[in-house]
């Protein structure tokens, strides 16, 4: 029974192995592609780790290197977007984002008065700090429940975890929901027109050169209801734009 | 707390300060509103003889231009009047006002014929503008059996069956695919019908298939006299556009109201008065004009029209987007002198009539050494129904090398008086273009659309000339999310860990409180059982060993209670100890500790049985010491 379980653990312990190797050669491979001015190939590479969910910020950043060379600045910006919001200080994701707007002409959406001046963390560092926050106002709110005589300090305590709780809380649901959420979207098809109603034909809101960012607030079949650069709003097509988080 | 308390004049002045502002606000507006500017319009380039054709001359910019006079032989011209408007906007740039008088005139013909409008002068405030040179086709009006037309009768008593007509009118018999046909439907209503408003209705449905209709404005209303009979006409004004060929019917158009109608003297009729008594009331009550009168639904139809729809020409010119009218265009470009790289706006403008729907922005005819963006539209009517204006398109260029001139604007209708298509082209704008190539990064377009707001730029100029950082090659093991942290599951069992500890906390805060609470109760028991035996050594009855053995668990007690220890465990030693007691009282203690071992370990017999008074009077004092 021992050595059964024993090789159970091995087996399934080599095909992990195995696993991770066919990635990283995979990886490898997409890199000599990319070396060698192969873009295409090196893009196919690098997009079969991303479908095999071997998701990093390396790998997008890569990918997004990889689809600038080959002059799609669309989904060059989109896989930049996603290496940053997987990691928010990747430097060199940060440059290379900033080239790739350029070469695009992307238009940004305009962030809140929130995330301009407060742009020290992310959602999770946000969630972990109200946490954090919660559970000292929870400890000190028992001791104060069960102590004798309560103290300056402890009530103190109490109540600034709960404000600490409450303003990161409120920090990370702000984060998730602004311009930089979840409904975060970059256009990548070109020539693509923000419209005032869900047809072609319809009045033109705003040109959206490939790479601009769009926020999706809601979807009416082909056709998403997009905040805008510039704080308009409109009507765009459901396949011009890819959601930057997977 | 003092109340603050504003004196009459402080209010005066408050006003006063919020009139100027008002004032100033006005000057701004003032100053703020657009060149005076004048465009003319015939309601139809085409009527019949008879028929009235509205034409209409508005004045932007000035409300108090004067109306020209216009005689033009063969034409009878009516001025109608005017029509003053004022509109206030509160924008990015503060308030703009905008102000425009419309002159109206009703033009009928009295033969066939073309007939040219010429242009007029007007004079606003000191500047002489001059309208568009117009063309107004007339034909016969013979065959135009459109009419459901009154039947002459007298204007009293109204007959309920007959208070009015209508009537549709389509400008033209035979049109083009896509051309813009402008269509009138006539309400004509008996002067002497009251007609309860609210059953009008704002627009009416042109019944038919294969056209599409513009919107329909608020119709017109006037008191014209049709073949001797004063009726109140309602004109409603659209226009159309066949969508496929062939032969399309256009109506019936009905159209339902409520009529107040006089009562029927059907009673006056029927009672006959013999004695030729009339009631002097009796006219009074059956005057049309001051009985009460009687709401009854009335319907009026027109006939259908048969419009006849012929297909463009084959071999229509490249860029044709299907604008069927007549068609002018103008170019300008703003700056006219920048970098390679940098943009400039084209701005193009489509004057005339025809579908501007169709119209698109009109191509480059060479676009080599450009970079284009999508262009932005503006469509600017100068009539009801939407089929005459200036379409405004402005489209973003930037140059990625040196050039002298913008390329041609090309732009190509179908025209349908001339039955031909027509390409116009703008001149070639002199511009200049300084530097070599085009940088590898430009600023971000203008990208100008239906909304004022200029898109952000992202364009840096330190990001000129570099490029994209290196490859990493290295691949982290770990899998990273995109989902924050407040949505894994890990988070939440992460909380498992403090709630824990809560748990731990608040139980171990209740067992401390209930071991508080047993301590309390065992003093209580203890001190209760000290008062007892005390009481007993005071009593003279109690057989020695007894008094001696209760001594000394007196003693235990104090000094448990005390210390709190067991008080079983309780010796002469650690009672002095723990009492703090002297040399003497030490001394005393010991042996009333001797003499209890003594009794418990020899028994009785071996002790001397007997305790002295004097003895139990040292004990009870030194036991009763204790408890100070």
């Amino acid at each position: 029974m021992k050595l059964a379980t024993i090789a159970v653990i091995l087996a399934v312990t080599a095909c992990v192995e195995r696993a991770a190797g066919d990635n990283l050669s995979v990886f490898a491979s997409a890199n000599a592609d990319y070396s060698a001015g192969h873009f295409a190939e090196a893009i196919s590479g690098y997009e079969q780790l991303v479908q095999s969910g071997k998701w990093s910020a390396n790998l997008f950043y890569d990918l997004g290197n990889a689809y600038d060379r080959a002059g799609d600045f669309g989904r060059a910006t989109l896989n930049y977007e996603r290496a940053l919001a997987l990691d928010p200080k990747h430097p060199e994701t940060q440059a290379n984002l900033r080239l790739a707007r350029d070469h695009g002409r992307a238009l940004e959406i305009q962030r809140s008065a929130f995330e301009r001046y407060f742009p020290i963390g992310t959602s999770s560092q946000f969630a972990i700090v109200s946490s954090a926050g919660f559970w000292i106002a929870v400890f000190a709110g028992v001791a104060l429940f069960f102590a004798r005589r309560r103290t300056a300090l402890a009530l103190v305590i109490c109540a600034a975890g709960v404000i600490v709780a409450a303003v990161a809380g409120f920090a990370a649901y702000a984060i998730e929901n602004g311009t930089r959420g979840r409904a975060l979207a970059v256009v990548t098809a070109k020539n693509v027109q923000a419209r005032l109603a869900t047809a072609d034909n319809s009045g033109t809101i705003l040109a959206l050169p490939p790479g601009s960012e769009v926020k999706i607030l809601s979807t009416r079949g082909d056709w998403v209801y997009a905040a805008l650069p510039n704080d308009l709003r409109g009507w765009i097509p459901a396949s011009a734009a890819e959601l930057v988080r997977m | 707390m003092s109340r603050l308390r504003f004196h009459p004049n402080t209010w005066l002045a408050a006003a006063g300060a919020l009139v100027i502002a008002m004032a100033i606000c006005a000057a701004k507006a003032e100053a703020a509103a657009s060149a005076p500017s004048v465009t003319a319009v015939l309601e139809n380039a085409e009527t019949f003889v008879g028929e009235p054709v509205q034409l209409q001359i508005k004045v932007n910019g000035s409300r108090s231009a004067n109306a020209p006079e216009i005689a033009i032989p063969g034409l009878d011209v009516h001025y109608d009047g005017p029509q003053e408007e004022s509109r206030y906007s509160v924008g990015p740039n503060g308030i703009t006002s905008s102000s425009a008088v419309t002159h109206n005139y009703t033009i009928v013909a009295a033969k066939t014929g073309s007939y040219k409008i010429p242009s007029q002068s007007i004079d606003v405030s000191g500047t002489s503008l001059k309208t568009p040179e117009l063309i107004l086709n007339v034909r016969d009006s013979g065959g135009r059996g459109t009419r459901a037309g009154p039947t002459g009768r007298g204007s009293d008593p109204v007959n309920p069956n007959n208070v009015g007509f209508a009537e549709l009118v389509v400008a033209k018999p035979t049109a083009y695919v896509g051309e813009m046909i402008p269509v009138q439907v006539r309400v004509a209503i008996d002067a002497n019908v009251q007609v309860e408003n609210s059953s009008i209705s704002a627009t009416i449905e042109l019944p038919g298939q294969g056209f599409t209709a513009q919107k329909m404005p608020r119709p017109s209303e006037a008191r014209q006299t049709i073949r001797g009979q004063t009726y109140n006409v309602l004109t409603y004004r659209t226009a159309i556009a066949a969508a496929r060929t062939g032969k399309l019917e256009i109506g019936p158009v009905e159209f339902p109201f409520v009529a107040l109608m006089p009562p029927t003297n059907r009673n006056r009729t029927l009672r006959r008065d013999p004695f030729g008594l009339s009631d002097p009331f009796d006219n009074f009550f059956n005057n049309p004009a001051l009985s009460m009168s009687v709401p009854r639904q009335v319907k009026v139809q027109s006939e259908p029209v048969t419009l006849e729809v012929k297909p463009l020409p084959p071999k229509a010119p490249a860029g044709f987007s299907g604008a069927v009218g007549n068609f002018t265009l103008t170019t300008a470009a703003k700056p006219k002198t920048v970098p390679v790289g940098d943009p400039i706006t084209v701005t193009a403008q489509l004057t005339g009539r025809g579908n501007f729907d169709r119209v698109t922005a009109p191509e480059f005819d060479d676009e080599k050494g450009w970079h284009k963006y999508p262009p932005s539209a503006d469509f600017k009517q100068d009539d009801d129904v939407g089929i005459s204006g200036v379409k405004t398109f402005e489209t973003v260029v930037s140059p990625n090398e040196r050039k002298e001139k913008l390329p041609a604007s090309v732009f190509s209708y179908f025209d349908p008086v001339k039955e031909q298509y027509v390409t116009l082209r703008s001149e070639q704008i002199a511009i200049r273009v300084d530097g070599n190539s085009a940088p590898a990064s430009a600023p971000a377009p203008s990208t100008p659309g239906a909304a004022p707001a200029q898109p952000t730029p992202t364009a840096t100029p330190a990001a000129k000339d570099a490029d994209i950082l290196h490859q990493l090659t290295d691949l982290p093991a770990m899998t990273q999310s995109f989902k924050p942290m407040f949505a894994r599951p890990v988070f939440w069992l992460a909380q498992l860990i403090p709630l824990l500890g809560v748990i731990a906390f608040v139980g171990w805060r209740i067992r401390r409180a209930r071991l508080n609470d047993r301590e309390a109760l065992q003093v209580t028991a203890w001190q209760e059982e000290t008062s007892e035996l005390e009481r007993k050594l005071r009593r003279e009855e109690t057989p020695p060993n007894e008094y001696v053995t209760a001594a000394t668990r007196a003693v235990q007690l104090r000094a448990a209670l005390a210390k709190k220890v067991d008080p079983n465990a309780v010796d002469a030693v650690v009672a002095a100890s723990a009492l703090g007691l002297d040399e003497l009282k030490r001394e005393q203690l010991r042996r009333l500790f001797a003499r209890v071992d003594e009794i418990r370990y020899s028994g009785g017999a071996n002790g001397s049985g007997t305790l002295l008074p004097q003895e139990r009077r040292e004990v009870l004092e030194l036991v009763e010491g204790l408890r100070s």
